[in-house]
């Protein structure tokens, strides 16, 4: 048991390893001290209460989009629309929060949650229910979707709802009401505790239910999924939708707990980030929470890290990504470190990429 | 194409003519300046896309293109800003598409890394290292390509100013159609090249070695985007700033699927969202509708989201068979 | 199996063992890496110089964006060099998230002035000016509501400096037809800009036409498009436009560089001179609306350190940029306009953006 356990474990350990060592390449070649910059990263993600804080709240919504990309993934469709589908889905929820006062908690709060992720899934279901009425890419619908969805959020927040209180000129809602608002619990803000049982739910769904298991059949192979019965147009259609459910609610999750508001330009790339969460994730529902972690403890430290030891931010994402590269290549950890290589866990998600 | 299909796009151009026609007539200057803006959009989508398809008929996803698009154009300018030379600039912006073409290659095809992972660590990459190595002292001291006027064919009113009196590496662009197409449907290459994309184990058993073609093709095709990403820094704009391409890598991806993955499919795709694009711009700039800038902005997205659904109807956009599979010998 | 285990130990030594020596070099060493690090201007002196530190937080954005939070960070510069013993730092938000955690990194290290760059930073800046008496905050382009004693708010009136450019252009125009081309109108200060341009040059020529675009993607991409500024540009410039303000980050950069390659045409730059930030635009750049971030940081950080700042609001120089190569091109009958224009606007009898 434990000796099968490690062998998962160590190829996303050893990625982050070597993702962290080139990084530390990259910084002597700009003159740093990679020992000065991660010890500042790790005292900015890690140091106090305050910087937990902050590493959970990021990690928050990179859980939701990743879990949006993931599940996706399982139906054999790449979701790229999970920024557009989050943005409604925060801006709709700022609505109803700060829209509506007289109610009480227990019904203000859901309610907005709620209409975030629905607007979040009539995102992602356009594209899906296009795909399956007229054979429309969802790849293209979904870009364009993005789009669309920046502008009009960005409207939104500049006109119809804009906070016009004081002297305020920001494009942005008024604030929401407290009974809509996430609370914070000492230094665990609710809304991570949201997105780790959301994550276990939707692992539940995908490996306990009916509805997950024809999911994953249309993932491995839709034509036999199709030729078992299974209703394919309507998994695909539906799957979209859920995905655009997961980064709606992430959205929504963003604008009542750590924004208070929203505000047009800000939770930008969340939704792009979501991509790299669910890949780093292997499209795994919970391995989403340890790579939302990581990758939100580096954010949350960046900025200490530029402050403390002058390295530029972009750093961190240029670690990423070779952390990505790591994991996705397991082949090169594995060689060395005399693993024998197993082709079973080559993760292979481009393999549905809209089939039409 | 079916008949029925080729009757209705010649039936759509004349229409489109007609239209120009009418409204050049009634505001010469404005008609002409929103098609040469069109020309002007397309060109870049139109190499991402040529970019896309080679790497797509041979099997390969490249969501990459992004960031094969920013890098090339650091390199591009900054080596034209050292050297002195658009062209040399030029070069090593192609070199450096290349080069991520071949890392593409290496990680999808020889590593067998998932395909979209691969496309999107070069984008990660891409921004990262060119935010991180970006010297904002540097400026291209000599001035961008130029409009080239191709004689007398420039003095035709409106297509003269729209066509034949483009820059050099718009022109190179417009050629590039001819030479893909030919190449995908005309020659072996094209053959073999489609072969891998659609049934790879059947092209194997003929002799082709599946795995070379195919590092060969995504190589080459980050030539393409290479040169994309030198037509941005080095034509378009004339300098370089942080995430410059700003998503154009994705919509080109939307283009090439429109256009049916083929040369002049794109093209037509690509100056379809360019003349949307600049027709917004001309509605903002005659105050037409008072309408926030905004939903104005829509516009091409949204349009092109109603296009692509209702010829969905028309006919499928079908991806080649083996799309996104690595492949394994036997 | 141990030969694997023994493999990742030896692995992990060996990253260890090197990241150790690189952090022991350059530990002793005070050089930092980026161009624009933390400058030291202690003084040598006999008795001990109490050190004056100056922090500076950005918008979303870098200082090397050749415009707003750069002419901050300069003017931050300007003004540490004037004082005995001050250090200069900054920190580039990556997102407006951040902005609270990014302030506190100074105030934790015990900074005595604070900088924040832009209006977005507006509240988290009065949040920390109230919760930290003791220490002086500087918020450019943040207009105070309610003056609070130890925020200082430089503020432009960014109309004024639009205005001066629009009624040079409408006198230098000879097509009578100006173009703007804008980031976004989610700004106000670019608004400003563009409308106190348009009534400018309506003012010195009433038979002009002034076309404006803003971009019309999200605020995201809105300032760093230069391809779109670039094209839409062209767009005017092939409707008879023959002088055009860039006014939108490297989105306004992508206009004034495409206007260059234009033989005859006019451009104009925003925010501060940007003759020396866009070189490329030399053969077409007359001028450019400014408001002195520099002028503005710099006097203010010394008013800090001398403990004359004053709480509020701090009205900061809007001017047009010298003309350099086009210095003839401007008649003397021209330079009176602009005279008048600039005292009308100072003594309030010309509104520059009436509504």
């Amino acid at each position: 048991m434990s000796r099968s356990v490690l062998r998962v474990v160590a190829v996303p350990v050893m990625a982050v390893v070597f993702g962290v060592f080139i990084g530390a390449l990259l910084i002597i070649s700009q003159g740093g001290s990679p020992a000065e910059a991660y010890r500042a990263l790790l005292v900015g993600g890690l140091g106090d209460s305050d910087a937990v804080l902050r590493t959970l709240q990021k990690a928050t919504p990179l859980i939701f989009g990743g879990l949006a990309v993931a599940f996706a993934f399982k139906a054999g469709m790449f979701n790229i629309g999970g920024q557009g589908q989050l943005l409604v889905g925060a801006v709709f929820a700022a609505g109803i929060g700060f829209g509506i006062d007289g109610l009480p908690v227990y019904i203000h709060l859901p309610a907005a949650l709620i209409v975030g992720a629905v607007a979040g899934a009539l995102w992602g279901g356009i594209a899906g229910t296009l795909k399956a009425t007229t054979g429309a890419h969802e790849v293209i619908v979904t870009i364009m979707l993005n789009f669309v969805a920046g502008n009009l959020t960005d409207w939104l927040a500049a006109n119809p709802w804009k906070d016009n209180s004081g002297s305020n000129i920001v494009a942005r809602t008024p604030l929401v009401e407290n009974s809509a608002t996430i609370p914070t619990i000492g230094a665990v803000p609710v809304g991570f505790v949201l997105a780790v049982s959301v994550s276990i739910a939707c692992w539940l769904v995908l490996e306990r239910t009916s509805y997950g298991f024809e999911v994953r059949s249309v993932g491995h192979n839709r034509y036999a999924a199709q030729y078992s019965g299974m209703k394919v147009g309507w998994i695909m259609s539906s799957t979209m939708a859920v995905s655009g459910l997961l980064a709606g609610l992430g959205g929504a999750v963003e604008s009542l707990g750590v924004d208070g508001r929203f505000e047009a330009g800000v939770n930008v790339g969340l939704g792009f980030e979501g991509i790299t969460i669910a890949l780093l994730a292997r499209a795994n529902p919970l391995g989403v929470i340890p790579a939302a972690l990581l990758v939100g403890l580096m954010e949350a430290g960046a900025a200490r890290m530029q402050y403390k030891s002058d390295v530029a931010p972009e750093l961190i994402d240029v670690i990423q990504a070779l952390i990505l590269f790591f994991v996705a290549a397991p082949i090169i950890i594995r060689w060395l470190l005399r693993i024998r290589h197993d082709d079973s866990d080559q993760l292979q998600l481009g393999a549905g990429w809209g089939k039409s | 194409m079916s008949t029925r299909q080729k009757r209705l796009l010649y039936a759509g151009l004349t229409a489109l003519l007609l239209l120009i026609w009418v409204f050049y007539s009634a505001n010469d200057l404005q008609t002409t300046a929103v098609l040469a803006g069109t020309v002007r959009a397309a060109t870049l989508l139109a190499l991402g896309a040529m970019c896309g398809m080679i790497c797509e008929r041979s099997g390969v996803v490249n969501i990459g293109i992004e960031g094969q698009f920013l890098l090339s154009a650091f390199a591009a300018f900054t080596v034209a800003s050292i050297t002195g030379s658009l062209f040399i600039g030029t070069v090593a912006g192609i070199g450096m598409g290349l080069t991520m073409g071949w890392l593409l290659a290496a990680m999808a095809v020889g590593l067998r890394v998932d395909q979209i992972i691969a496309g999107t660590v070069l984008n990660i990459a891409a921004l990262g290292l060119t935010s991180f190595f970006y010297d904002r002292s540097r400026s291209l001291g000599i001035g961008k390509y130029t409009n080239i006027d191709l004689g007398p064919l420039a003095d035709i009113p409106l297509i003269g100013t729209v066509l034949f009196s483009r820059p050099p590496l718009t022109y190179l662009t417009m050629a590039l159609l001819f030479v893909v197409h030919i190449a995908l449907f005309r020659s072996v290459w094209g053959m073999r090249t489609r072969a891998i994309g659609e049934h790879p184990g059947a092209a194997d058993t003929v002799g082709i070695d599946v795995l070379r073609l195919r590092y060969f093709n995504v190589t080459l095709a980050g030539g393409l985007a290479g040169l994309g990403g030198s037509y941005l820094a080095l034509e378009a704009v004339g300098t370089f700033s942080r995430a410059m391409s700003g998503g154009r890598g994705f919509l080109a991806l939307a283009v090439m699927i429109f256009g049916r993955r083929t040369p002049f499919g794109a093209y037509a795709a690509a100056l379809f969202f360019g003349f949307t694009t600049a027709l917004q711009n001309q509605f903002q700039l005659n105050n037409t509708f008072d309408i926030p800038p905004q939903f104005v902005g829509m516009l091409p997205f949204v349009v092109t989201i109603v296009v692509v659904a209702l010829s969905g109807l028309v006919g499928s956009m079908r991806d080649p068979a083996a799309l996104g599979q690595s492949y394994e010998k036997g | 199996m141990t030969s694997k285990w023994r493999r990742l130990l030896a692995l992990l030594m060996v990253f260890g063992l090197l990241t150790a020596a690189c952090g022991s070099d350059s530990d002793s060493s005070s050089s930092s890496s980026s161009s624009e690090s933390a400058s030291s201007s202690s003084a040598e002196e006999e008795e001990p110089v109490e050190e004056f530190k100056i922090g500076l937080v950005t918008d979303t954005g870098k200082v090397d964006d050749k415009a707003f939070n750069q002419s901050a960070w300069e003017g931050a510069l300007s003004g540490a060099a004037q004082i005995e013993g001050a250090t200069t730092d900054y920190i580039e938000t990556e997102e407006s998230k951040d902005y609270a955690n990014n302030i506190q990194l100074f105030l934790d290290d015990g900074a005595q002035v604070i900088i924040t760059v832009g209006f977005g930073l507006g509240e988290a800046t009065i949040e920390a000016a109230k919760a930290n008496p003791d220490v002086l905050f500087i918020g450019v382009d943040q207009f105070q509501g309610e003056a609070i004693p130890n925020l200082a708010g430089l503020v432009f009136e960014e109309a004024k400096s639009g205005f001066l450019a629009g009624a040079l252009a409408g006198m230098l125009t000879k097509s009578n037809i100006v173009g703007a081309v804008l980031g976004t109108d989610l700004v106000p200060p670019v608004v400003f800009f563009k409308e106190g341009w348009e009534n400018g040059a309506k003012y010195t020529n009433p038979d002009v036409q002034t076309i404006s675009t803003y971009h019309p993607g999200g605020l995201d991409v809105a300032f760093g498009d230069p391809e779109w500024g670039a094209t839409t540009a062209r767009q005017a410039l092939d409707q008879g436009a023959d002088i055009i303000f860039g006014a939108g980050g490297a989105t306004g950069n992508g206009a004034l560089i495409e206007v260059a390659t234009e033989e005859g045409a006019l451009c104009v730059g925003v925010d501060w001179d940007q003759w020396g930030t866009v070189p490329e635009a030399h053969p077409c750049l007359v001028t450019s609306a400014m408001k002195d971030i520099v002028k503005g940081v710099s006097d203010l950080l010394v008013a800090a350190n001398a403990g004359t700042l004053v709480g509020g609001n701090f009205l900061g120089d809007v001017d047009i940029a010298p003309y350099h190569d086009f210095e003839g091109m401007v008649t003397d009958e021209m330079r009176a306009t602009i005279e008048e224009v600039r005292a009308g606007l100072a003594d309030g009898s010309i509104n520059p953006m009436p509504e």
